[in-house]
């Protein structure tokens, strides 16, 4: 074992200089060959981490500043329209990687989310375009309904525990009931798309109640307890 | 259909999980070092066994809206090769992981918990026992000796208010294992609410119950230390006390990720008993008072009148017997003005024990932890959802950091059951800092303190080994490669 002279104590392991002092230790081993650290020498790690949250922080600033830019543009600038698309898209899909990467553990609660951020994008993008309802009318009930099909198809394909996404499941099932209330309030053109995410958002409620009721009440009770 | 079993992570326990962040992840570790090259094999079977036997160790972490949950999972620990720095991140919200590792670097052994999970002394039980299991299997000739031996050494009892290590490091962890499943209903509603009857689940259910019943007390982040001495007895230490006084902190360079910065300082520990002995204080108090010696001989900015505070674990279970292996401990803190009298370490250390041994009773404790947990029980703060709960403790957190110079904790002696015993060297005790801090546990005559700081500089541990030597104590040093010069050569 080497010795540092100034702080007067043995040094374990292959160091060179003490590491409380920086004084070059004395004496070599036995062997010639140094002993072992107890510690193994775990290396650094976090340009990757620092990377990553630049390039998040930088992307979420340029989304929603491209958010407010489209606000400044006059409803009728035609010629911009096909331009407004695309970057709007673009921005969509950057959006959508972005809560992707921060929700991959928990792909029920991504779905949540990827209805939540669709719908109200889709919502911003039909008034940009001199509102017809388009949104509401198609692109939400559509929305609810595949994102509920997809959940039953994720749900089937991987091995979840049901804990994991009940809640969650619950949570897109109320989304696709919201369409049923743009009907009501008469906010939408055509009827049947609501009708039809509404009456596939019951269907789900029913077998969930039914055939899993005892487990939700369960988890709910876990999650709310007070 | 599997119906998980849950149990409420109790307000005392939240704190970790609020408290909890990319410099401090409230990771300890507790590590032995045996006698040979550790059996990966063994080991994981060791593990295993140990395993089955500790079902609080099964849970994982959920959040809820209202409170932090532990739940019941089927994850199955493996053993691993330290690649890892020292108390790295264990829980991180919705990864679904177990809350504690086991990792094995040459001759050591070492678990490391999520400090929300369980404190050191159940940790302790725990590694106790996962020795044990792996001694048995490494050297099957040799019987264990019935732990009669562990049950002589009992330093808490007279040694009080030492942080003793009472019954605790010196319990054998397989027999504490076995108290756990006799215990019918937990610590905390049996010392600190009145009795309440409880369910009856079945099997393992009813052992996860119990055992990851709350059986908590963390006082240490959750009051104001002014506030939580209302009663009579404080009177003077209060008036004594200006209001608002300026606690000197120790400032640094972070290390580059973030990783704590581990020191360990190995020595006999007959030669530092006999020093404490000298000055007529408890072991523990005399190593803090080296610890602000040795900040104030290397701060500049710790001036004639600066205060120095530490906050100090005590074990619970001493004063209020419990073999829960959850968290069960309050933290007292103690502080010094330095430029005021008899500054030198062992004057310092007769006078934080003083105030220590003021509030180390169990009156005192008692009076304290009742008061809290009617705080826990507060209608309104049940109702506040968890993110704001979070919030709030991160806040206070913060604050009580903003009162602390460093951070101290001793396990005490521990005597492990044979053949465990016969084959561990020394034993490391690590936790992660937001501030300088030591943990020192007592092994085989070896006294090990595990210096961790979330700075680069290393100066306070060179100024306190420089202490020990000085007093002609041998002192060896072991460190984990952590600034950027240091791990120039390694590849990652």
């Amino acid at each position: 074992m080497r010795t540092c002279t100034d702080c007067d104590l043995r040094v374990e392991g292959d160091w060179e200089r003490c590491p409380l002092c920086g004084s070059v230790l004395h004496g070599a081993e036995p062997g010639g060959q140094p002993e072992p650290s107890p510690y193994p020498a775990v290396p650094l790690r976090f340009s990757r981490r620092r990377v990553l949250r630049v390039l998040t922080l930088t992307s979420l600033g340029v989304i929603a500043l491209s958010f407010l830019a489209q606000l400044l543009f006059r409803h009728d600038a035609e010629s911009l329209g096909a331009l407004r698309t695309v970057w709007l898209g673009v921005v969509a899909t950057w959006l959508v990687v972005l809560m992707a990467v921060s929700k991959r553990r928990n792909l029920a609660k991504f779905i949540v989310y990827l209805v939540l951020a669709a719908g109200g994008m889709s919502v911003y993008w039909d008034y940009l375009t001199q509102w017809s309802a388009w949104s509401l009318t198609y692109m939400v009930p559509i929305l609810c309904a595949a994102s509920i099909v997809g959940l039953l198809i994720t749900v089937r394909l991987i091995r979840m525990e049901l804990a994991d996404y009940v809640v969650y499941s619950g949570l897109t099932v109320l989304l696709g009931l919201t369409p049923i209330v743009f009907l009501s309030l008469g906010w939408v053109g055509v009827a049947l798309p609501s009708v039809i995410c509404g009456a596939l958002s019951l269907a789900v409620v029913v077998l969930l109640l039914t055939l899993r009721g005892g487990a939700v009440r369960h988890e709910l009770a876990t999650r709310l307890h007070l | 259909m599997k119906r998980r079993h849950w149990v409420r992570l109790d307000n005392a326990s939240n704190i970790f999980p609020a408290a909890r962040s990319d410099v401090d992840p409230k990771v300890f570790r507790l590590g032995a070092e045996l006698d040979h090259e550790v059996d990966p094999g063994l080991l994981q079977e060791a593990l295993e066994e140990s395993f089955e036997r500790f079902p609080l160790y099964h849970a994982v972490l959920r959040r809820g809206v209202f409170w932090y949950y532990l739940q019941d999972s089927d994850l199955q620990p493996e053993v691993r090769a330290e690649a890892e720095q020292v108390c790295a991140p264990l829980y991180q919200a919705d990864r679904r992981t177990l809350l504690f590792r086991v990792v094995h670097h040459r001759r050591r052994v070492s678990l490391e918990v999520f400090h929300a999970l369980s404190d050191g002394t159940g940790a302790l039980w725990f590694l106790t026992d996962l020795l044990s299991a792996y001694t048995r299997r490494r050297f099957p000739g040799e019987a264990p000796a019935g732990g009669g031996d562990a049950e002589q050494v009992r330093p808490g009892a007279s040694e009080r208010p030492d942080p003793p290590p009472a019954r605790i490091g010196t319990h054998p962890g397989a027999q504490a294992a076995e108290e756990v499943h006799e215990l019918t209903q937990d610590s905390f509603a049996h010392y600190f609410r009145g009795r309440r009857r409880r369910r009856e689940p079945s099997s393992h259910e009813q052992d996860f119950t119990r055992e990851a019943a709350p059986a908590v007390l963390t006082v240490e982040e959750a009051e104001d230390p002014e506030d939580a001495w209302p009663e009579e007895g404080d009177q003077d230490s209060r008036s004594s006390r200006p209001p608002r006084r300026r606690i000197h902190r120790v400032r640094g360079t972070r290390t580059p990720d973030n990783r704590t910065h581990a020191l360990e300082l190995s020595m006999p520990a007959a030669p530092v008993l006999a020093l404490a002995k000298a000055e007529g204080v408890a072991p523990t108090m005399f190593l803090t008072a080296l610890f602000f010696e040795a900040i104030r001989r290397t701060d500049e900015s710790a001036h004639a009148g600066a205060t120095m505070a530490a906050s100090v674990p005590v074990n619970l279970r001493q004063f209020f017997p419990s073999t829960s292996a959850r968290n069960f401990f309050a933290t007292i803190r103690v502080e010094h003005t330095f430029g005021q009298g008899d500054d030198a370490p062992g004057a310092v250390a007769r006078r934080l024990q003083e105030a220590f041994s003021a509030e180390a009773t169990p009156e005192a404790l008692e009076r304290r932890l009742h008061r809290l947990i009617r705080v826990e029980r507060w209608p309104l703060a049940r109702i506040v959802p968890r993110p704001v709960k979070d919030l709030l403790l991160s806040l206070i957190n913060q604050a009580n950091n903003r009162s602390l110079t460093v951070a101290i904790s001793n396990l005490g002696r521990v005597t492990l059951p044979a053949p465990a015993q016969a084959h561990v060297g020394r034993m490391q005790f690590h936790v992660s800092a937001v501030r300088p801090q030591f943990c020192a546990i007592t092994h085989d005559g070896q006294l090990t303190l595990g210096f961790t700081s979330p700075f680069v500089e290393t100066a306070h541990v060179r100024e306190y080994a420089r202490l020990l030597t000085g007093a002609g104590v041998e002192v060896s040093l072991a460190a984990a490669r952590t600034t950027e010069e240091e791990l120039a050569g390694v590849d990652p």
